[in-house]
Order: C-alpha cells, then structure tokens, then sequence
C-alpha cells in the first residue's frame, strides 16, 4: 500500500490544473520542440525544455497541490507515432515521472506524481484503430510510467468505453509483468450533451467499469464545474470508487477572437469546493484553462479536507455503448432477442453465410424496436471462422444499437473477441459443468479481465439436469464457483434452468416444464440476488407456429409468476395471454403442467386446435412476407413512425415518390379514416398513423421533383374570437394536414378579418372554424355574415363541441351564400375537403322540411311555479344550520402533483379525454387495448408527471360571507363590513326555476351565509409543454397530454372541493368510492362559470377578483377565460339541495 | 305515418310525443325538460336517470354507458340519459333531486 492511498482514505486530496496551457503560455518555438517535424510534440518537451515542465510542477505544487500529474498525456505510440517517435514512448514517459518526482521531493510534505495517460487520437469503438494497436499503444506507456515510479496512474480526458476498457486492461497487464500494484484512476469527460463524446451516458460508464475494478472513477476536461453536476450526482449515487472532478475553468468563450474560459480562480474554486461539499469528491482539482492561480483558490475556498464517506448503491446493469440496462426489468422479464442468433434464425443464417453485416446489424435493430431490452448474439455456423465473423459483426453492431449484448458462444477465443469489441458489460451465455470446470474457469476469467456478468445453464458431467433437484444441485455448484470463489456479485450470475420441448410427446420430458418452474421458484428462494433467465420458445420446438405462439407466452407467463427474471424471446410474438382464447389458453396450460386424464392428452388438443388457428400470427411475421409498398400500408395502419423509415426508404428505391404519396401513404390514411368512422379504431390511434405519415412525408420531401405539388388543396383554419380552445382545431389540422392538405393555422381567438386577411393573401380552398363554448356558434353565425356582407362563397367548415348539424344546416347556412359544411369530426372535415377539391358538386343541405312537428309536448302537468317573496324558488329550503368556515377570507393552498393523482378521474381521462371508446371492437379486444395501451399510457404519464416539473399546481381558496337577493350573490369583505362584489346568475324559466342565489341565506333573513370559493391551475409551463409537443408534431403525445392536464385541472377541483367540505364539516355525506365521489357523491355542489348553471363566462372576472388570481399567475380573457389555459375556478354551495342543473 | 312514444318526465309531469328512435336527450331539449346535461358522451354521468317503466323500451346501453354506470355500482333501472334512444313508451325520475 502506498502512502498515496491511505492518503486517500482520509483526506480530499488536491490535484493540479492545467499542462498544456501553461506550456503554450511559455509560446514554444520550432527551437525549444528540436525541429518543425517534432512542432507540437508537448512529449518531448519533457527531455528539451525540463526547465519549464519543472516550474509548471513547482508552481502548481507551491499553490498548496498535494500531487502533478506527468506530462505525459500523449506520450503513446500512437500519438508519438505521428512524430516517428513511436519507439521512445517507454522512455519518455520514464523521463516524465523523474522530473516530476524530482520536483516532488524538493517539498517537505508528501508530494504525489500521478502518471497521465490521455486518449490518444483515435477512437477504437468507431473503428480508427484496431484493438491490438491500441492496447500496445498504451501499453508501452503504462510500462514507462509504472518504471518511472509513478504514485498512480491516471487514465483520463476518456470519451470512448472501448478505449477505458483496453487502457485499464492495458495498465493491469503492465503492473503484473513488472510485478508491482499502482493505484488505477479513471476520468472520463462528459461532454454538454450529458454524455461521453461518443453518446455514453454516466450510468453505462459506471457499470462498465465497477467490473473492472479500479480505484478511482471521476470526471475532467468537457464542461465547467456547473455542468458536471448532473453526472457527479449519479457517480456519488452509484460509483463505489472515489470519485474525483477536474473541470475547466467554466466554458469556453470567444474574447476577441480568443477562446478564454469564463469562470475566474475565485467562482471556479467556489463552485468545485461547493461540489466537493455535495458530493463527498475525493479528488479535487482542475482541467483546461485552470492555473496555480486556481489551484492556490482552491486550496483555500476548501475548508474541510476530511473525507465524507457516501453509501453508493449500484443497480446491477449490462451496458451498451450508450446505456445501461438493469437486470432486474420492472416488470419482469428482461427480454433478450433472439434473432441476431445463427441458430435460432434462418434469416441471420443466410445473411451470415453472404456476409451482409447490414442485413444482420438490421435484425438487430429490428428487435430494439420491438422493444427486447439486450441481444442475444451468436454466429456460429458450421463450416465459417467463428472469430471473425464475430468481430466483423460486433465491429458494426456496437455503434448501431443502444442495447447490451448476450455474448452467445461455447468457443473461448470467440467470446474473448466479442468482450473486445464490445465497449460495454456483456453477459456471457454461457458457461456449465459438461465436461468439469476446466473451461467455466477460463470462461470466468475472461468475464473478470473484460467486465461481463454471465449464464450459467444447469447442466453437469451428468449432463442436463431434469428435475428440479438436479436442477438446483447444478445451481448450487454455479453460485458457490461463480459468488463465492470468484467473488462475482450475485446478480451478475444469471442461472438458466433450462427449458425442453413438450411438442414431442416424450413420456420422459412431460413433466419438464413444470420442474423448470419450480427449480425457477427454488434458485429465487436459495440465491438471494441471482437471476434466473429461461430461452422460453424452447418449450414448444416442434410445433406449429400458432401453438408456439400461444405455449410460449404462456411459459413466459407462468415463468414471470415463479420469479424469471431474464427471458430469450422473439420480442415481437409476444402476444398478451389476456388475448388467448380460453379453450386454447386450457389446453395449453393442461400441456404447461401435464394434466392429463383418461382420454384426454392436451398435446392432442393443442396439436389439433391450433391447425387452423390465426388469431395467434404476428404482425412481423405478416409483415416480412410484404412488398416495401404494402408494409407501407402496414405501418401507417400501426402508426410505426420508426419503422415506416426503413420501409420509405427501400420502396423509395425502386417507387416514384409521388406515387408513393398519392396512392400508397394517402390511401393508408384513408382507411384509417373509415377505420375511425367506423368505431374500429380509437383517436389515439389515428394520431399515431398521422405522426407515421408526417414522418414518411419528411423523409420523402427531398425525393420531389421541384415542380411537384403534393398538395391536394388550401384550407385556413382557425379558433374563432373569444375562444381559446385549441385541441379540436389541431386535431382537423393533424388529419388534413397528413391528408394532403396545406393548412394555415391562425390559432386561437381569430376575428374574422384574420381569416379574410388569410384568404386575400393565398386563397384558400375553404376555411374551417372551430370553437367550444356556446358562444363560439353564435359568432361563427356573425362571422357568415360578415363574409356575406363582403360578398364571399368560399366553402365554411364548422366545427365544435355546441355546435349541432342542424344548427349548422339550418342557422348558419341560411345566412351565407357560399356552402356551409358541419364537421362532427376531423375526418367529416376531411371528407368535406376531398369532396370540395375533387369539384364534386356541392349540394346545400336543406333544412329539414317544415310542418312535421317530430316532437311535441303534450302536457305541461306542473308548468312553471311561483317564486317566493324573496324571489327564489319554493322548492328550495331555507333556514338551514350554516356551517361554520375554519377561517374567512382567502388563503393558498400547496399540493403536489402526486396528490392531484389521487383525485384523478381515470375513467374520464382514458375513455373521454383519450377518447378510447368501444366503438364496434368486440368487448375482448376492446378490453386489451385498455390494458395494454391505455392503461399502461396513463401509468407512464403518471410516472413522468411526478418526476418532471412539467406542472405547477397552484391554487386559492376562501371563505366570504353572502347573503342572497333574488337572483344575486351580495358577497362581503370577511367583517361584513362592505359589500366586495354582487355576483348575479340566471334563473330556470321553467320547471324548479331554480337559480344559484336561491342556495343561500337571504338578506331577510338578517342572517351571513358563507360562500366557499375556489381557483386552481397547472401555471403557465403546463401549456407551454402542450404547445411544443404539438409544434414538435408529437400528435399522440400532445393529444394525451392536453388531455390529461386538463382533467388533472378538474381533479384539483375536486381535492380542493373535498377540503372544503372537510373544512365546513358537511364531508359526512362524502362516497367511499372515488367514482361515486366524481359523480357528485357529496353534499352541496361545485359551480363553474361557462357550465349549465351559470353558462357565461363574465363570472370569472369577479371570482379572479375577490381570490386575487394574480398571486397565482391566474389572469382573465378578454373573452373572460382564465389563462393559462389548465385552470379553473368555482363557487361552492353547501345547501344539501344544490345539485347540477341547466338554465 | 311514423310510430311515436310518449316519454312521461315524472318530476314535472311533463308527456311529451315523439317518433320511434328519437334520442332522449333531444326529446329532453325540446321540451324544456328539467335534465342537466353534462358531456353528453356517456363519461360525466350528470344526466343519470330513472327508468320507472318501460326499462325494455330503452336502447341497449352502449359500451361506454354500461362501464361508466358499472363503476357507480348503481341499480339497473338507472340509465344517463344522454345516451338513451327511446324504443316505447317510458316513464322517468330524475336522480339528485332531493326536495
């Protein structure tokens, strides 16, 4: 042990700053490099200017650094290579240390030199340097640096796991041939994106290395202090190394045409000891751009240099080049793809035997897709060089997929080479007993040097365990060779129980499934940690595809249940067992636990039922049998914005763009428009077409000729004045829009003149006017005469929630001589457009014929009743027990967006905001798209809404005293001693002729009732998201978050209407049941302005008033809606008879 | 000649004619009936109603109905009136008002 890392284990230890800045401020010339071919070999210095590297060691160790790191950061053979200088790289670097130490020793203190091992210039994951290369370059400079005396060696400013793994392997291999043990560090540099150059993010990072076992893992160079954070947080978190941070001096800047960093000595040490503070740093110092100036700054802002210790927790992961993926999936499994598989596909076979790395680097992708979580790879193949073959596909494969790999191989040199090329942690499938340890040893070291969990399969001298004894007796031997003498975390054991197939009737494996389930169910009791992983399809080899399809899931199933964790799978025929018919789902299960009977064997009925079976074919499987132009078809039917890419990119091959266009995507589109009409698919659905379809169109836009026009006609469309709601009108501008329609989209609150303007500058086709409120049909009726009046016919679509078609047809065409069009859905829209551009006659509607009353009243029993002295209606009771407030006047209330879930209306969201209703689908299906798709949507947002800070929930509420006068509200301030406001409402002309005033004490009463009041909203970011999900053309997204915000709106209404009722003490009446609660479930009743009671919305200005909105962000409308958009206000009866009701 | 039904609003005593096949809620509207009317889509359960008689003179209940009133856990004879068609002749009470 040296000094170095007891130091280490106790104090915060203070590395230097920048090298090569202080060599360049030193303005080297072609002299001091000894000859222009040596120009900017910062190396070499070390032997022709030993002057200045021992001043820049000095003035950094001066300023208070405990250690220097050599100047040494290229000194590699590939670097020094580039200067014909490849064969000095041992000597150099020995040159380097001893200067270093030189200086070192002139110092009372223990000084440290740390050996700088930099990237190179080549990065070996892209390709530019074979592995071989790489590993000698730096294993040149390690063995320099280790025979110069370093005190550690640094392998820093890394950008590439690939490189981090061979430079480790590279410095390990050095210290055990020169005998000696250095403490190993590595940095990485995260760039301002948040990951490595190449696109790794820090948790990939750290689960490739914690195999590796080193000492340190931190970061340098990239970004400043501040941008280090978000990394630093997951490294403190989960790194059980300690952890160091060398930033640059802020970020770059451009000073007159000088790149200068933009953090001075003092905010640059502020900042790193803030960091060191937070994140218990063990390291400390800095990268380009810092000076001894910075060091000095740092030594003193720095105040506690004892360490801090952190308790790391690191979720066992395999990695990628880019991501980590956790063992342990929730839900369970992870699923490993089994098609990037020479044994398992017949496509990857013949690709392999062509030798087309595309095709197979596509099947690989093509599983990522279908959502596999790891590959499985493996390309064995009789006859061919294993080796090669797997370097040849890893070598493409790596950069092309984000999953981790299952390195799928029984030859050894085969699998050393996959853990070459691949930068992350791999999973080693597989090792066993077969033939004795000899080779599970081999294959375990190699899992150990290279960094990779692994399979072991339960299989022995005896050879493949059956029962589930034996099965767990082979377990036993893994876990005790692979946990306890190799020390490999438990979870990074992968036992595999082994799967048989019961297609063939053998009497001896009958039973085989249910001995896998229960050895599954006994490894997850007995090997707390160890994960077990089955190859699922195995179970039903040699059966017909819709039998495998229904068996497998079913095993997957039933595996899940017994606590699988990993399952090999073709991820794309997994088909949901709530989706298996029940006699099938019998027969299978009879054949899953071998329940037989006399005369009755479920492997015959599942060999006979599934003859004709085709409910079970996949979507992939169909669709690998299509033409480019019908799995075009196919994937705007499936809305697969990812795979439609690939599909428009080969159809675009041999497919004039235009015809792909017009009668491949359109009519696609088509018949998910007569699919909608039809009640057979649901909006969400659509939306996901339409976002396939606008991303084909991008992707063939460059492809048209200059002259084409894709256009099939111009619509102007737009929110009309007064109206701000927008969701209806971008929905018609999603369908037309992917429709083949150009569509101007004004917005919101448009004026006619607006939409005229629109029309004079670029006419249009037709113009489409939307809008919700009641009052929107009334203008759009003025709007019509407007345009009257100027003499228009341009077509008018309308559109919106109060508008009726026979409003429409009747009202507003009589007014307007041009056509005018009622569009109940965008896809009514949509027919209406095709019909007016294909210059089909337009026939105008007529009113229905007059004289036939349809509807008559034929008694009027109890007609309207006579209202009281107080003018309110008789049939409410006055002189109740008022409730007393906990306070009055008006307060603001905290929640957060977890407990606005808790109110949340799920059925409304899912079936109305979501619009997922049965339609004609049969009640099973309908039933799997809400499980399977809605209802797992809605917990994903959940989740998502909780993280983020996408909502602001805010919200006001009090308590005013009122009294009631006819059909007004006298609301006072809370000493009674003014009147605030007198809020007057609209009285039913018949029937109950009630009116909101008439549920509260009257002024003759002499009596103050009290009137709860309510405002809540989401803050203005809630809509800001909306919009840019909907200008990002993220349709679905944008749909269902409008959606979903504007109910979470509502259910703080609720919540803070419970608490109200709580308050008052009148919650005895409140239903157990949330659903019963939504339903008016209480007592008195939540009014809202613009709704059936009070329908017009100049009553929000008041309540803003007397809540003072503007505390919460919360201002009115010209048009007297709140913004920003999520919000709503109310006022709250108590009165047991206040109920909903319409004037 | 088209048949007609007679719709009964009990609460007030109000009988109103209508073809075969109208919708419940335009009957309602017609008439001034003292129904409130949320959503009108079968997801707000505002307008819940009683059937007194004629339960079997009422469209089926669509999908959406009978999951909507399945999570009220509420008696059979209950419907949301914005999603009934009258079939015959049909006598209704009105839920939530107490006097």
């Amino acid at each position: 042990m040296t000094t170095l890392t007891s130091h280490l284990k106790e104090r915060v230890l203070l590395l230097d700053g920048g090298m090569g800045t202080q060599i360049l401020a030193r303005n080297p010339t072609e002299e001091d490099f000894g000859g222009v071919r040596f120009e900017g070999c910062m190396e070499l210095l070390n032997e022709r200017r030993p002057d200045w590297i021992r001043d820049i060691h000095g003035a950094y160790l001066d300023a208070g650094a405990d250690a220097v790191e050599t100047n040494t950061f290229g000194c590699n053979e590939v670097v020094l290579g580039e200067f014909g200088l490849a064969q000095r790289v041992e000597d150099l670097n020995i040159q380097a240390v001893h200067l270093a130490k030189d200086v070192a020793r002139s110092y009372d203190q223990t000084k440290y030199v740390i050996g700088s091992v930099g990237p190179g210039t080549k990065l070996v994951t892209l390709g530019h340097i074979t592995h071989a290369a790489l590993y000698r370059s730096y294993f040149a400079q390690m063995k320099g640096l280790l025979k110069g005396g370093a005190d550690a060696i640094l392998i820093e400013t890394s950008q590439d796991l690939g490189q981090i793994k061979i430079a480790i392997r590279a410095a390990k291999n050095a210290m055990a041939e020169l005998k000696l043990e250095r403490p190993l560090w590595v940095q990485v540099t995260v760039e301002s994106s948040g990951t490595l150059l190449l696109g790794t993010d820090i948790a990939s990072v750290i689960s490739t290395v914690e195999m590796l076992d080193v000492d340190v893992l931190g970061l340098n160079c990239g970004t400043g202090p501040d941008e280090m954070h978000a990394a630093l947080a997951v490294l403190a978190e989960s790194s059980t190394f300690d952890l160091s941070c060398l930033p640059n001096a802020g970020l770059p800047v451009n000073v007159d045409g000088k790149l200068v960093y933009n953090l001075g000595p003092e905010a640059f040490a502020e900042k790193v000891a803030h960091a060191a503070k937070e994140f218990s740093l063990n390291i400390v110092g800095g990268c380009c751009g810092t000076t001894p100036e910075y060091i000095r700054a740092l030594r003193q802002k720095l105040t506690n240099w004892n360490v801090t210790h952190r308790t790391p927790i690191l979720e066992r992961a395999a990695t990628s080049l880019y991501q980590a993926v956790s063992l342990r999936q929730e839900p369970r499994p992870l699923i490993v793809g089994e098609r990037t598989n020479a044994n398992g596909s017949k496509l990857f076979r013949d690709l392999l035997a062509k030798e087309d790395y595309d095709g197979l680097v596509g099947i690989a992708r093509e599983q990522q897709r279908e959502s596999a979580h790891m590959l499985d790879v493996c390309v064995a193949y009789v006859g061919r060089d294993e080796v090669r073959d797997m370097e040849e596909y890893l070598k493409r494969l790596v950069t092309q997929t984000t999953l981790p790999l299952m390195i799928d191989s029984t030859e050894v040199p085969v699998i050393e080479r996959a853990l070459q090329m691949a930068p992350g942690k791999c999973v080693v499938n597989s090792i066993n007993f077969e033939d004795g340890e000899v080779k599970a040893r081999k294959i375990l070291d190699l899992c150990r040097t290279y960094g990779a969990a692994v399979v072991g399969l339960t299989i022995d001298e005896e050879g493949m365990a059956k029962t589930r004894e034996r099965k767990l007796e082979v377990a036993q031997r893994l876990f005790d060779l692979v946990v306890k003498e190799y020390g490999f975390n438990p979870s990074d054991l992968i036992i595999d129980p082994l799967t048989f197939t019961l297609g063939s009737g053998d009497e001896a494996f009958r039973g085989s499934a249910v001995e896998t389930l229960e050895a599954i169910r006994a490894i997850k009791e007995r090997f707390h940690g160890t994960l077990t992983m089955l190859g699922v399809s195995n179970v039903s080899f040699g059966l017909k595809p819709e039998a495998r399809h229904v068996l497998n899931a079913l095993m997957l199933y039933h595996g899940v249940q017994a606590g699988l964790d990993l399952a090999i799978f073709n991820a794309s025929k997994v088909i949901p067992v709530a989706r298996i018919p029940a006699e099938q789902r019998k027969a299978a299960e009879d054949l899953l636990f071998d329940r037989r009977s006399a005369g009755y064997d479920p492997l015959k009925v599942v060999l006979e039922a599934f003859g004709s079976a085709s409910a079970a074919r996949t979507s992939e499987e169909v669709a690998a049998r299509l033409s480019p132009t019908e799995r075009l078809h196919l994937d705007i039917l499936d809305g697969e914005k990812q795979r439609i890419l690939v599909d428009i990119d080969e159809a675009l091959k041999d497919q004039d763009p235009l015809f792909l266009i017009n009668e491949v995507l359109l009519r696609a589109m088509k018949v998910v428009g007569e699919r909608f009409g039809a009640g057979e698919m649901q909006l969400p659905f659509v939306l996901e077409s339409a976002e396939a379809m606008k991303a084909a169109i991008q992707r063939i836009e460059p492809h048209l000729p200059k002259e084409a026009s894709a256009t099939k006609g111009r619509v102007i469309l737009a929110t009309v004045k007064g109206d701000v709601h927008d969701i209806g009108k971008n929905l018609v501008e999603i369908i037309l829009s992917n429709n083949g329609f150009e569509v101007e989209n004004l917005g919101i609150k448009q004026p006619v003149e607006a939409m005229l303007a629109a029309h004079a500058r670029k006419p249009a086709d037709a113009i489409g006017m939307s809008g919700l409120l009641v009052k929107s049909t009334v203008i759009m009726r003025e709007n019509l005469v407007q345009m009257a009046e100027r003499g228009l016919n341009v077509p008018v679509l309308l559109g919106g929630a109060a508008l009726t078609r026979d409003y429409v047809e009747s009202e507003c065409q009589a007014v307007y001589p041009g056509v005018v069009l009622y569009a109940q859905d965008a896809f009514e829209g949509l027919r209406h457009m095709d019909a007016i551009t294909s210059g089909e006659p337009l026939t105008r509607p007529m009113a229905a014929a007059p004289g036939v009353p349809a509807i008559t009243v034929l008694r009027r029993g109890t007609g309207a009743v006579e209202l009281t002295p107080d003018g309110s209606s008789p049939w409410v009771h006055r002189g109740l027990a008022i409730p007393e407030p906990p306070f009055w006047g008006v307060r603001e209330a905290g929640h957060s967006v977890e407990e606005l879930f808790q109110f949340l209306d799920h059925f409304v969201v899912i079936r109305n905001r979501w619009s997922f209703t049965q339609g004609q689908l049969p009640d099973e299906a309908f039933e799997s798209v809400l499980h399977e798709k809605a209802e797992p949507l809605l917990a994903r947002w959940k989740e998502t809404l909780i993280q983020e800070p996408l909502l602001k929930p805010r919200a006001l509420y009090g308590y005013l005293p009122v009294q009631a006068a006819g059909n007004s509200l006298k609301i006072y301030d809370p000493s009674r001693a003014r009147i605030l406001d007198t809020l007057h409402f609209p009285r039913q002309p018949e029937g109950r002729r009630l009116c909101i005033a008439d549920f509260f004490e009257p002024e003759s009463s002499g009596r103050f009732d009290v009137l709860p009041l309510q405002l809540v909203t989401l803050g203005a970011e809630t809509a800001e998201y909306t919009a840019g999900l909907y200008q990002a053309n993220r349709y679905a997204d944008y749909y269902y978050f409008h959606g979903l915000a504007t109910e979470l709106t509502e259910a703080y209404a609720e919540l803070l209407h419970a608490r109200i009722r709580r308050e008052l003490g009148i919650h005895g009446k409140d239903a157990r049941e949330l659903r019963q609660l939504f339903s008016q479930g209480y007592q008195g009743s939540r009014y809202s302005f613009g709704y059936p009671a009070c329908p017009d919305l100049e009553g929000n200005g008041p309540i803003l008033e007397l809540l003072g909105g503007g505390t919460i962000g919360v201002e009115i409308s010209e048009s007297w809606q709140m913004v920003p958009e999520f919000t709503t206000s109310a006022l709250i009866a108590w009165h047991p008879q206040a109920r909903y009701f319409a004037v | 000649m088209t048949e007609t039904v007679k719709v009964h609003f009990l609460p007030e005593d109000l009988l109103v004619e209508a073809p075969v096949g109208t919708m419940l809620p335009d009957i309602a509207d017609a008439s001034g009936a003292d129904i409130t009317f949320g959503c009108r889509s079968g997801s707000c359960g505002t307008c819940r109603i009683r059937i007194v008689r004629g339960l079997e003179c009422c469209s089926a209940m669509t999908a959406e109905e009978r999951d909507f009133l399945a999570g009220l856990d509420v008696p059979v004879d209950q419907r949301l009136a914005c999603q009934v068609t009258v079939l015959g002749d049909v006598d209704i009470e009105y839920l939530g008002i107490d006097s």
